[in-house]
């Protein structure tokens, strides 16, 4: 069969002021009828130019300098205008990474999916309205009729990106095209939008190629993969040859990184140690030798020779053919190819038995309307319960991670615990002393004992600033004068292996791992005691996310740091941490040991993330998605418990009465009446605070 | 919506409350008896006392200040003392020509400066950009009084195309229209700079946006794109510019209003000043702010309507 699209050769380039950065080179690849491909790669690999480059809609500065997009037998780089109007949208089009901002959001629904219509003169404005219905009613959207003349901001996250679906596929385009469709959503949404896509695909037997850093999601989507790195395709094939038997040492390490594939917990995580080239002048043989375990003196010369495996699939290395040819290589997918490093402690860590921060039954609440207005309209309570009756400890030495989707209060419980919101019930001790609410001038010593990590590496760094002065602002804000700065500044770039050479350098010109490592050194000037960190490997690719958690366990190691990590991602935080509390709608719902809890969830909650998480396996797919809807907004709460609007195995009770927490076991609590594998576990009743 | 309303209401109620505040303490704080102040040095003593008498003068401060407000609220802005005519009906016969010369002006500026800065974003660094650019920061610069007296020597006195000065025949509207023309191209010039900059720079935000993007994927053409939803979100922090802008024009139409003898509310309160004639500076000036309030308030709402995420917080 004919491909409907075919990439040979592709070259692009972006001119720049440091000159031409050659994205893409020579980027070849096939996508049969009815298949969905996978473009897998993490940032700076060039899977989004090569998305772009087939819609022509590429940055004004890009240069395609070579190559053809043969879709349906025509090249799109030689389309007129008029041509590529007519295809997009129409034959070819997209779903985007994030809903939040790839709607316009000043027209209704129906306005926006009336406009991608416009080319059908035939049909009338109301036929045009009953499409759209139509197809919302498909992707899942309650009440279409209803719903279409709402604005995206009237819907929530998954909502949107299913109303980006609806659009997308409104045509009934041959070629779907998707990008990071589920990089911007909560891990219960990520789950049916992949199911969703499937879904349509099989009913309307389009074409699909996502681009994805996720591998779960590849493995769960896609039927082939090509796999690029640095502007290149290193390997494709089909998605289980590439998941069980990778012939590339990237696609290989790619794997190996993946915290979600390694099963057992392992406090160090595998890295792919340095970072990609510079692409404006690409280094001559393989792009991927200067960061690959297996570097040959060949593989700095030569370009690596492009080996098929007799099924479709191809790889380009030289441990395949040739003088470099390997025999042994890929080895069993048992053996790790990449570097792990040892392990920071041996044996138990030190955990003191006094704890470092203890919150208990902590509220905080956030008004919703002033107090005048509540009076003259009548509402007895006029905020939202962000956090409630929140309880955690943090002992020296120990790592909690604090784990739940968007809107589940982590960040909130996080600020108050440091005093930056204020609460409104509970206590928050560090080290014995009640520190809620204290006065900012009395609360300020505390500051250098408990420090925040933030969340967006870059955001949250003046780019005023060199990161020589960034990593010891603190001093100076804590009025410390007897240290010299420049001597400070370089302990720190040691202590948190940042290369000294970055110091006189700004926050823009450093790579997500780099300006993570400046955050780490910011966090640590005071040596704190303990440290929250907040989504510490948001954003970070696969490849570095390692090294920064790395990082953390052996500066923990050696100050015995206390850590609460609070993230989203539970795959990963579940290697590094000792405990985890799970968080839903403002109530720790679930806590005990990190293993156990991962192992055996005991709240429902807690096996929806536990299972939530799409396996880098094609071989483990889902066949239904485990719990459907999404969070409730804080303005209604349901009523009883609060997982109960989504709860798979909610009952009567839970309907009606909040559950308490309660003691079940060794160090575990949970607030469910009715637990999972309650059997097994002696239970206990009575209050855990 | 209507809590917001009520609200925004009820702040430009207190907004007005206080310019009448301001203006009456005025009054009080010029040397000299209010009553001498206003029939002049040479007044007999029984005029004053009259006066005084008609004016609640001998009454405490804080209830001629109720009386004056209550007044006003009514609509009664108090008597002209030289041809003690009704200020109110006074200032009404005169606004029209002001509200004329504003929003002709600002009707062209708008009508030639949003275009233009579209224009410039869509095709920017190009040489229609640049020449829009130059244009702009050139009329901005360039202050209105020396626009309206090189309008009058080029067109009224040089090419005799258009008529100098007044606002021509009452009840002739192609008569008032040709009056109307040079001063709200002097009015509106430096506008037509401020918009085109103003648009050029949220439109070039705009455009760099996710959403419009994602409408190039779907196929839509430039024109809609450009005009039906770039626009449609780049004109937002341009309306609120355009609504503040009217406070400015008001002062602006002062010296167009001078300078080309229109008989407009900016001549009045200016002629009103140097015959020291309060109560219609006071009136104008009244009338003049609340002017404003209803166009700032409009302006946001107009915003409201159009963005729908300020409809629904409101």
């Amino acid at each position: 069969m004919d491909p409907v699209l075919e990439v040979r050769d592709l070259s692009v380039e972006f001119r720049t002021a440091r000159g031409r950065i050659k994205a893409l080179r020579n980027v070849s690849f096939s996508v049969q009828p009815g298949r969905i491909v996978g473009i897998v790669g993490e940032s700076g690999s060039g899977k989004s130019t090569v998305l772009w480059s087939i819609l022509d809609l590429l940055a004004g500065n890009a240069i395609v300098t070579g190559g053809q997009i043969r879709f349906e037998d025509r090249d799109m780089l030689t389309r007129s205008t008029q041509e590529m109007l007519a295809l997009r949208g129409e034959d070819v089009s997209v779903v985007f990474q994030d809903p939040m901002t790839s709607q316009i959001p000043v027209l209704t629904y129906a306005r926006q999916m009336r406009d991608i219509l416009y080319r059908r003169r035939g049909l009338g404005k109301a036929r045009k309205r009953e499409m759209s219905v139509e197809m919302l009613d498909k992707v899942g959207i309650p009440d279409p009729d209803m719903r279409v003349d709402q604005y995206p901001h009237n819907f929530s996250g998954g909502m949107r990106q299913r109303a980006g679906i609806a659009m997308a596929m409104l045509t009934g385009p041959r070629l779907l095209l998707a990008d990071e469709p589920t990089t911007a959503l909560d891990v219960t949404m990520e789950a049916q939008i992949i199911h969703l896509l499937r879904e349509m695909q099989r009913e309307t037997e389009a074409t699909v190629v996502v681009v994805s850093h996720n591998l779960g999601l590849i493995a769960e989507l896609c039927d082939e993969v090509v796999v690029m790195y640095a502007g290149e395709v290193v390997e494709a094939g089909d998605v289980r040859d590439i998941f069980h038997h990778a012939q590339h040492p990237y696609t290989r390490a790619l794997l190996e990184c993946d915290p979600a594939r390694i099963e057992e917990k392992s406090h160090r995580l595998p890295v792919i140690p340095g970072d990609i080239p510079d692409l404006v002048q690409p280094p001559q043989g393989c792009i991927f030798a200067a960061r690959c375990q297996r570097v040959m003196p060949r593989c700095l010369t030569e370009a690596p020779p492009l080996v098929e495996d007799g099924q479709g699939g191809y790889a380009r290395c030289h441990l395949l053919a040739g003088p470099g040819h390997d025999v042994n290589w890929p080895p069993p997918p048992e053996v790790l190819t990449v570097a792990r490093g040892a392990p920071a402690t041996t044996g138990a860590k030190a955990v003191s038995s006094e704890p470092l921060l203890e919150i208990a039954d902590l509220n905080v609440q956030f008004n919703t309307m002033g107090p005048v207005w509540a009076k003259v309209r009548g509402v007895k309570q006029p905020w939202v319960t962000a956090v409630v009756d929140a309880s955690i400890k943090v002992h020296a030495g120990e790592t909690v991670g604090l784990v739940g989707e968007s809107g589940s209060g982590k960040t909130t419980l996080a600020r108050a615990a440091l005093n930056l919101v204020g609460s409104q019930g509970g206590s928050v001790r560090f080290e014995g002393q009640d520190i809620r609410g204290m006065a900012e001038a009395a609360f300020k010593p505390f500051r250098r004992d408990m420090v925040m990590m933030f969340q967006d590496p870059v955001g949250s760094l003046s780019p005023r600033k060199s990161v020589r002065a960034l990593i010891t602002e603190p001093m100076k804000i804590h009025g410390i004068r007897n240290v010299d700065p420049d001597h400070e500044a370089e302990r720190l770039a040691d202590m948190v292996r940042l290369p000294k050479a970055l110091l006189s350098r700004y926050p823009h010109e450093l790579s997500g791992g780099q300006a993570r490592r400046v955050g780490a050194a910011r966090a640590l000037a005071l040596n704190p005691k303990l440290v929250i960190a907040d989504e510490p490997t948001a954003g970070l690719d696969v490849s570095v996310q390692g090294e920064i958690l790395n990082l953390m366990a052996e500066l923990q190691a050696e100050h015995g740091l206390g850590y609460l990590i609070i993230t989203h991602n539970l795959p990963v935080v579940r290697h590094i941490s000792d405990r985890l509390a799970i968080m839903y709608l403002g109530r720790i719902v679930e806590e005990g040991p990190a293993d156990e809890v991962f192992a055996a969830p005991l709240h429902p909650y807690t096996e929806t993330l536990v299972r939530g998480v799409p396996q880098p396996d094609p071989d483990r797919r889902r066949t239904h998605v485990v719990v459907k809807g999404e969070v409730p907004s804080l303005l209604n709460r349901p009523r009883g418990c609060d997982f109960v609007s989504r709860c798979p195995h909610a009952r009567a009770l839970c309907h009606q009465v909040v559950p308490p927490h309660v003691t079940a076991g060794h160090r575990r609590t949970h607030a469910c009446h009715f637990p999972l594998g309650a059997a097994s576990i002696p239970e206990k009743e009575g209050s855990s605070r | 919506m209507i809590a917001y309303l009520t609200k925004r209401l009820g702040l430009s109620v207190a907004v007005v409350f206080l310019v009448v505040l301001m203006l009456f303490s005025l009054l009080q704080l010029i040397p000299g008896d209010p009553a001498t102040v206003a029939l002049g040095p040479r007044a007999t003593p029984e005029a004053v006392a009259r006066y005084a008498e008609k004016m609640h003068l001998n009454a405490p401060v804080w209830q001629q200040f109720l009386i004056y407000a209550g007044n006003a609220a009514t609509g009664d802005l108090g008597i002209d003392v030289f041809s003690e005519r009704a200020v109110t009906t006074i200032i009404l016969e005169r606004i029209g020509f002001t509200l004329a010369l504003i929003f002709a002006a600002m009707g062209w500026a708008m009508l030639l400066g949003i275009p233009l800065g579209c224009l410039a974003a869509v095709k920017p660094n190009t040489w229609v950009d640049r020449i829009t650019g130059v244009l702009s920061v050139g009329t901005i610069a360039v202050p209105s009084f020396l626009v309206s007296i090189w309008a009058i020597l080029i067109f009224a006195v040089n090419l005799r195309w258009l008529p100098a000065i007044g606002a021509g025949e009452p009840g002739d509207t192609a008569d008032q229209l040709t009056h109307l023309i040079l001063p709200a191209f002097a009015v509106g010039l430096s506008w037509v700079g401020y918009l085109a900059r103003m648009v050029r720079a949220s439109m070039l935000e705009v455009m760099g946006e996710t959403y419009i993007r994602s409408a190039r994927a779907f196929g839509l053409t430039q024109r809609r794109i450009v005009f039906g939803y770039a626009l449609r979100v780049a004109i937002l922090p341009t309306i609120t510019l355009i609504g503040m802008g009217f406070g400015g024009l008001i002062s602006a139409a002062v010296f167009a209003e001078i300078i080309f003898a229109r008989p407009g509310l900016g001549k009045l309160i200016f002629d009103s000043v140097m015959a020291r004639n309060f109560p219609i500076v006071q009136g104008g000036v009244l009338v003049a702010t609340s002017l404003y309030l209803v166009v700032v308030l409009f302006s946001d709402l107009l915003i409201a309507w159009i963005d729908p995420r300020v409809r629904d917080s409101l």
